[in-house]
């Protein structure tokens, strides 16, 4: 390609992702200029003040810290859940001829396409009989059989090598055994990036842990925050400071493992 | 003779008894209720036939959720795809910086849902929002966007294409990634022009590609609950109240579990269809590899 046509390109390109970018930049903007009146000074993104007034309207009137915190909780146990259930059904389906195999993984691939609003309300009577409402368990219990953890783990078991199983055999390892020694220790990153994309997945969740936790204290992040705008009657700097807060660790995550989500992405779909 | 194991079974039963409880059961206990005239607060349940579907269908609002959904749906998939396809073949040909791009491209993807709702609602605030200002730099007058009737379903749209086609350029990149020696190849040998080889190689090659990024972006749109909760509550006059909201209003606000159910089974048998194209179509997919 001409030079001059690769650099218009590049042009459009760096003017495109500003544009995908703009709403990162007003959330920044917004949530450093000081409280009373910011808008019009910044609206055009040009920040002419500089203030953090609203980060501390929200450490002082919301207990972010402590959502956070259960944020923390939250998403690392339904994660670690999900891997291990994930690891334990995908070496089923990947390594064993059985009964209803085909069966059974069509039926967790369905579940992975059910509009969760189809069933929204008998899970959450199913989640009340057992008196979950408003508890941890009643947000993590119903979501730790994960069909996305499964089907992705099953595509890595898949690749790898039986000769190396069937060593493994020999050497006289039972099979739990051979899933440790042999898939878990070969499929290291696999596991490692299905497990960055569902704390991202499952830190981000908004229905689920807001039908589930009305207590403004057991709330997670993503729902508190919404929460906290509703409750300071939209006072806007406070409120952006709150989601900028509450998007540093994923934006974290991402820049330091990105490879992980652009790649691993496409392992749902597309090989 | 092979002794059946017993292993797999064993690996399954963690997941299948959570799937029994928290998916296959209520799918059935939905379909119930739907029958059933159920007060929540006095516990008494009557059968009462077909008549919440009835209800339902005799709704107005519930035939204006159908249309709003489905206009949803048209103004987010077909943009979402398109730029999705645009983008992956810019950034294609953008030499050195394709990496970066593609990485930021993926940032709304990855960003929670409330945190889009919240600063898309100021950016549409009309005397404080972004959009306005710059609508005013062109002369063009205040908005009210989230509470204009015909506006609001617009802006949501928007967040929609936004939060979702960084993941289909994405998808279009890996896709574009598989084909693309092969098609330049036969193209130079034809001699074909750019856009010929695009229009007759590279775009019908891409159709399980295609496939893909409709069916997951249309389910995904289909879905959209948290931006309409958190930025319109389906107002002005309902003009975005779409079909989760719709079934979440009527089992949590307004506490009528059957037409609610009935609402939700009418979702459910429309999503299976599509649901088992897609699913049929991606083990097809899984098999090859």
């Amino acid at each position: 390609m001409k030079l001059r046509s690769r650099l218009l390109l590049n042009v459009f390109l760096l003017l495109s992702v500003l544009a995908v970018l703009m709403p990162f930049i007003w959330m920044l903007t917004v949530s450093f200029s000081p409280s009373a009146d910011p808008f019009k000074r910044v609206a055009l993104l040009i920040p002419t003040s500089f203030s953090l007034e609203g980060y501390k309207q929200v450490l002082e009137q919301a207990p972010i810290a402590r959502w956070f915190m259960n944020s923390v909780l939250l998403t690392s146990v339904l994660t670690g859940g999900q891997l291990i259930l994930g690891v334990l059904a995908a070496y089923a389906f990947a390594r064993y001829q059985f009964r209803g195999r085909e069966a059974l993984f069509f039926f967790v691939l369905c579940t992975m396409m059910v509009p969760p609003q189809a069933i929204m309300l008998p899970v959450y009577l199913v989640v009340n009989s057992f008196d979950w409402v408003n508890s941890y368990k009643g947000v993590i219990i119903p979501h730790i059989a994960s069909a996305y953890a499964i089907f992705v783990l099953r595509q890595f078991f898949m690749a790898i090598p039986r000769e190396l199983e069937e060593a493994s055999r020999v050497d006289g390892c039972h099979s739990v055994q051979t899933l440790y020694h042999i898939y878990l220790r070969a499929s290291g990153p696999a596991l490692f990036g299905v497990g960055l994309i569902q704390f991202v997945n499952n830190w981000n969740d908004y229905y689920w842990p807001f039908l589930i936790l009305s207590d403004e204290m057991k709330m997670t992040l993503p729902v508190a925050i919404v929460h906290f705008r509703n409750d300071s009657y939209i006072e806007w700097v406070p409120t952006m400071a709150a989601a900028t807060l509450s998007v540093l660790p994923v934006i974290g995550i991402y820049t330091l493992a990105q490879r992980y989500f652009t790649e691993s992405s496409l392992q749902s779909g597309i090989k | 003779m092979r002794r059946i194991p017993w292993q797999p079974y064993l690996y399954l039963s963690p997941v299948l008894v959570l799937y029994a409880i928290f998916f296959v059961f209520p799918l059935f206990f939905s379909l119930y209720i739907s029958f059933m005239e159920w007060d929540l607060l006095l516990d008494k349940k009557q059968f009462v036939g077909l008549s919440n579907y009835q209800e339902v269908l005799s709704n107005p609002l519930f035939w204006k959720v159908i249309r709003n959904t489905l206009l949803y749906m048209a103004l987010t998939v077909p943009p979402s795809a398109a730029l999705g396809l645009v983008y992956a073949l810019a950034i294609e040909r953008a030499g050195k910086l394709r990496s970066m791009y593609r990485v930021l491209f993926f940032v709304p993807v990855v960003i929670s849902v409330s945190v889009a709702g919240l600063v898309f609602s100021l950016m549409f605030s009309p005397q404080k929002g972004l959009f306005n200002e710059w609508l005013g730099l062109f002369g063009i007058g205040e908005q009210a966007w989230l509470q204009d009737t015909k506006l609001a379903m617009f802006a949501l749209a928007i967040v929609g294409v936004w939060m979702s086609f960084g993941y289909n350029v994405v998808l279009y990149i890996s896709g574009l990634k598989q084909l693309n020696n092969e098609v330049k190849e036969a193209a130079a040998i034809d001699g074909a022009s750019g856009w010929q080889s695009f229009r007759h190689m590279t775009f019908p090659l891409l159709m399980p590609v295609h496939m893909f990024v409709w069916t997951i972006t249309l389910l995904h749109s289909l879905q959209i609950f948290a931006t309409v909760h958190i930025m319109t509550l389906g107002g002005p006059n309902n003009s975005t109240n779409v079909w989760a909201f719709f079934i979440w209003q009527e089992a949590f606000q307004f506490f009528n579990t059957g037409t609610a159910s009935a609402a939700a089974t009418i979702l459910f048998v429309i999503v299976l269809g599509l649901t088992v194209i897609q699913v049929r179509w991606m083990q097809k997919r899984t098999q090859w590899v």
